[in-house]
């Protein structure tokens, strides 16, 4: 054990010590935006692979929701994350670029106006509070349990850290911290699943116990069960996560768009979220596999679990090695570490762009908000704290976080497919739009009972859809030169450089130089379609085999 | 009305707080009772009988004036108590068997036995219970009409793109 703090130790400083070094230079968000824009696209890979990988997104919960209710879970890790990582890196990163659109708040207030974005960012910044108040919880459970430390004190020290780390601005070098971070993560944690796999006698061996000596129903194997699943029934998991929720996280939350912001070309920027999906798929045998053998080795070995967002904590305490265990809990802390801190750098800012500066003190100084977003940091970080309680109370931290998650992305889906490819749509069509679905996912939640979250998501968007083209129809157009450049038929060879400059000298807001279109022929073993083809023809195989 | 946001916490803090400390609690004293049969195992392999025994007696002590008060309690007004409430009467009987056991010095059945009272209070996944697929004629009209459409509008909907995005960049794409 005390190797494992050793390394650890070290592993955390060298870190810390990175970080330094690389934001050593970074002076200021422009700063911020050239050095980070030479990376290629593995680092943009591993970024978003890292970013989407946390506490919540990973290992502890997502373990945990495998532990609760088996195979199943892996559908986030195989179709519907490689679907919603490629289509978007095909589809909608490539959309933001061309626009000249880098922030997904910043597409909605040009193309519906501030209404839409200001409920939008709102939404997210009930998500981002939730979010930071589940990753404490499970980073406090976690260290509880591997290291034996009260569960509150720790929860405040971790706050306190990921607090500081923030308002010290280590976010600068996330995009080169992410990379190492998503190489350690991938070699200290793949072990389990051999080690694992080796202790209960393979996945037949798995079955084999489960299936016949503990009569466990056969949908726990089952990655799309059928329609009368009480957590996730198949169609429902095919309509309302994979094409609306996932596909919306990854076209919508601002950590994930931002990675690809780094890259030294759209090109990069698209391959890289698209093979992003590997790491992805791979990441159901890191959490998934080894937490649907986890009953078997607690009943073996007679260890104690909890709750479900506990089991992955005690499950490599008792099966990783010395040394290999503190390699992994250093590069699980410092993932957590970084998607809270990610997450808390987005709301703070959301909380001082979108609101303060907007609405309550507009036209200070720079200094003025400075001040302001330390507080803003602050005060989110107090607001999970007293969330956490809440969050301790829920079943499985998932299910929590999903079912708010259905609430607005179902909502944004709508609106966002509709302000793309429907000229038509205007600001009151998508604000009654999006009022009304998410009115409606609340609605059908605490009203009718509905729990499965993929029912909610799929619903509010079919809501939010039908309102915002009926209103849109019922209230005057949108003017042609308001909406030119923000639509899929938008002349955007014309018009990109000239309105995204007009705007930009207009609103003061900075924009970065619009890349110029050229036609590259990339090596064939770099082509963005034999990368999703082949990435997609490997979700098809695991679906025949686990579906 | 700046002191509004404090006392909505403090008030937050109050309405929780026994929710998390009954919460706590009966996650640590099911950890205690754990921790006390792991210790009769490992005073088993070290062939300390007094030590197991004596081990062995605090759990059932814990099991009898904690734990098992707390889930018959709990049960009647929160719904995470349910699943323990059901296996009261298997980890009652392994604890009587783990007595005998002990008793008759056992040490190769002893382990087995501590497991499954370990195993018994703690938390099983809900996926086991879940009923067997079953599959009405609506459901497969329902999937497959689902599957079918999919492909379809991703088919359409891809040549649709794929057309618009070359009428436009004909002249430099090709």
């Amino acid at each position: 054990m005390h190797s494992d703090f050793i390394i650890t130790g070290m592993y955390l400083v060298l870190m810390f010590a990175a970080g330094l070094f690389f934001s050593k230079n970074i002076k200021n968000t422009a700063d911020y935006f050239l050095a980070a824009r030479s990376a290629p696209w593995f680092w943009i890979m591993g970024s978003i692979w890292a970013t989407n990988i946390g506490f919540l997104h990973g290992y502890l919960a997502h373990g945990g929701a495998a532990y609760e209710w088996g195979l199943i879970q892996a559908n986030f890790e195989w179709f519907q994350g490689p679907f919603g990582y490629i289509l978007s890196g095909i589809f909608f990163i490539a959309f933001y670029w061309r626009s000249g659109i880098f922030t997904v708040p910043q597409f909605l207030e040009r193309r519906y106006g501030t209404g839409l974005s200001t409920v939008y960012s709102f939404a997210w910044l009930i998500i981002f509070v939730v979010t930071i108040a589940a990753e404490l919880y499970l980073g406090a459970m976690f260290l509880k349990n591997i290291l034996h430390i009260p569960f509150w004190p720790t929860l405040f020290v971790l706050a306190g850290v990921v607090g500081t780390y923030t308002l010290m601005g280590g976010l600068g070098a996330a995009i080169m911290m992410e990379f190492v971070q998503f190489v350690i993560m991938m070699i200290g944690t793949m072990p389990l699943l051999f080690i694992l796999l080796h202790f209960v006698g393979g996945f037949a061996g798995i079955k084999n116990v489960l299936l016949t000596q503990w009569a466990v129903s056969p949908q726990y194997f089952t990655v799309l069960p059928d329609i009368h699943h009480p957590y996730g029934p198949g169609p429902w998991i095919i309509l309302g996560q994979c094409l609306v929720v996932t596909l919306g996280w990854c076209a919508g939350h601002q950590s994930m768009v931002q990675r690809n912001l780094g890259a030294r070309s759209l090109y990069d920027a698209k391959l890289g979220y698209v093979a992003a999906a590997i790491p992805k798929t791979l990441g159901a045998f890191l959490y998934i596999v080894p937490m649907i053998a986890a009953p078997i080795v607690f009943s073996q070995l007679g260890i104690f679990v909890e709750k479900s967002d506990a089991a992955y904590g005690k499950l490599i305490l008792h099966l990783l090695p010395q040394g290999m265990l503190g390699l992994f809990i250093a590069g699980l802390l410092s993932a957590g570490l970084s998607s809270i801190s990610s997450v808390l750098n987005s709301s703070s800012t959301m909380v001082i762009k979108d609101f303060y500066e907007r609405f309550l003190a507009k036209g200070k100084s720079d200094h003025h908000y400075f001040i302001a977003g330390r507080i803003a940091t602050f005060g989110i970080i107090a607001a999970s704290i007293l969330l956490v309680p809440i969050v301790l109370k829920v079943y499985l931290i998932m299910w929590l976080e999903q079912t708010l998650l259905a609430m607005v992305l179902g909502p944004f889906m709508g609106v966002l497919l509709l302000a793309i490819f429907w000229r038509r749509a205007n600001t009151p069509g998508s604000l009654a739009g999006f009022l009304t679905g998410a009115a409606f996912a609340i609605f059908i939640q605490q009203v009718l009972g509905i729990k499965i979250f993929f029912q909610i998501s799929w619903w509010s968007f079919v809501v939010t859809f039908l309102v915002t083209i009926v209103v849109s129809l019922l209230t005057a157009p949108p003017k042609k030169e308001k909406i030119e450049g923000l639509t899929w038929e938008s002349d955007f060879e014309a018009m990109v450089g000239e309105i995204a400059e007009k705007r930009a000298e207009k609103t003061a807001a900075k924009v970065r130089e619009i890349p110029q279109r050229t036609i590259t022929r990339p090596p064939w073993y770099l082509n963005l379609k034999y990368w999703a083809t082949a990435i997609l023809l490997v979700q098809i195989v695991l679906l025949f085999f686990f579906g | 009305m700046r002191k509004v946001p404090f006392f909505l916490a403090v008030m937050l803090l109050f309405v929780f707080a026994r929710t998390i400390v009954a919460q706590e609690k009966f996650i640590d004293v099911r950890q205690a009772m754990a921790d006390s049969l792991t210790s009769v195992k490992t005073a088993v392999k070290n062939n300390d009988w007094d030590g197991a025994f004596s081990h062995f007696q605090k759990a059932k002590s814990i099991w009898e004036q904690e734990v098992k008060p707390m889930i018959t309690g709990g049960v009647k007004t929160d719904t995470q108590y349910e699943e323990y409430f059901k296996r009261i009467a298997e980890i009652e009987g392994n604890l009587n068997g783990l007595a005998q056991l002990l008793e008759a010095r056992k040490s190769e059945d002893i382990e087995p036995k501590a497991n499954a009272i370990i195993w018994g209070i703690s938390h099983h996944p809900r996926g086991f219970a879940v009923p067997k697929p079953r599959y009405t004629a609506w459901d497969w009209v329902f999937g497959l009409g689902i599957g079918i459409g999919f492909c379809l509008l991703a088919t359409v909907f891809g040549l649709h793109l794929r057309r618009s995005y070359y009428r436009r960049y004909k002249k430099i794409a090709r």
